[in-house]
């Protein structure tokens, strides 16, 4: 990785911009490719983080997360033994779990229908579709530090509110609690 | 019997950073510099990822026949080899992910030939000067072309 005066960025602008603030943040890159692991790093140190985790699958990111504290997982969606999906849900509903709330946002090639409602009904916060580049990354991070989501816990989910826009039209039951009524589900 | 959902709005649950510090974040993310940063960083990680690219094609070709170890490789091309700057390379590994894919909804056995074409055209586009050229972007269109008379082809043998 080059230092932000190896990438031709001045040192005194890196500081202002983001430096001090994302230096706060600790993140775990949970990644079974050890180049788009080296990668991923290297574009979080780009914006000031300094903590970054490394994990080649699920059950090693969870041992990771005994040991560490951690703000935002970057995780891929197919890895052995265990992929992200399961590592998402584990994150929510384990009794285990240090942050059941902890934003994952998924990295995945993997962009079959089947397969982001799979990672969304296990909890995701955010998708992002490889190949990657480093605005889909950025604003993605972005979404989630400046408008984090709603959770929500019901009959078999627990996670970041499913959906994404209010609908002014619906004129279906209430569904929400936040909704102003009691949400009832089945 | 119905049981209520509960909502748990942010406030009520830790946050990342504080609210000041996340708004001083999404501007830092939005800002040119930071973009032209990570830019920088994907310029500079490019001969590592081409390397890690060629890996992955050198496993495509050793796998001849395993349909499912074709399908995971592909599937680690298609996500990096753009990035990598190898454009035609990720297009035609994406080109055989989705064959199989659609294969697999139709519940059918993907065609070795196609298979074969694809991961043929990979290995030369992975290793050819300039890939991203007109050349790399024909092959690309043919075999999306081959693909879909192939996936036509078979819905039309499943309809009858």
């Amino acid at each position: 990785m080059g230092t932000v005066a190896a990438i031709g960025v001045k040192p005194g602008i890196v500081t202002r911009m983001s430096g001090p603030v994302f230096e706060v943040l600790r993140v775990l890159v949970v990644e079974d490719n050890q180049h788009m692991r080296s990668l991923l790093r290297s574009l979080l140190n780009s914006i000031g983080i300094r903590e970054v985790h490394e994990a080649s699958n699920g059950a090693a990111a969870l041992d990771v997360l005994r040991e560490k504290t951690c703000d935002l997982v970057l995780s891929d969606l197919a890895m052995h033994p265990m992929d992200g999906i399961d590592f998402t849900r584990e994150v929510r509903l384990s009794p285990r779990s240090a942050n059941p709330f902890l934003p994952i946002i998924m990295v995945t090639g993997h962009t079959e229908r089947h397969k982001v409602e799979a990672a969304r009904d296990a909890g995701v916060t955010e998708f992002i579709a490889k190949p990657i580049t480093p605005q889909s990354l950025f604003t993605r991070i972005g979404e989630i530090v400046e408008r984090p989501r709603a959770f929500v816990r019901c009959e078999g989910y627990f996670g970041p509110d499913r959906r994404r826009k209010a609908q002014e039209d619906y004129a279906g039951p209430w569904r929400r609690h936040g909704d102003t009524h009691d949400l009832q589900v089945q | 019997m119905k049981k209520k959902a509960q909502v748990i709005p942010p406030d009520a649950y830790p946050q990342m950073v504080s609210k000041s510090d996340a708004i001083k974040m999404a501007r830092a993310l939005r800002a040119p510099e930071t973009a032209a940063r990570g830019a920088r960083v994907i310029q500079d990680a490019g001969q590592k990822l081409r390397h890690g690219v060629h890996d992955y094609v050198r496993e495509l070709e050793a796998a001849t026949g395993n349909r499912q170890v074709i399908f995971e490789k592909a599937h680690e091309i298609r996500g990096f080899a753009e990035t990598a700057g190898l454009r035609a390379t990720g297009r035609i590994a994406g080109g055989l992910c989705r064959y199989f894919e659609e294969m697999e909804k139709l519940d059918a056995v993907p065609d070795n030939a196609v298979i074969a074409l694809h991961v043929s055209a990979i290995v030369r586009a992975a290793h050819a000067k300039g890939e991203a050229n007109r050349a790399g972007d024909a092959v690309v269109k043919e075999l999306a072309a081959l693909v879909a008379h192939k996936l036509a082809e078979t819905r039309s043998a499943i309809a009858g």
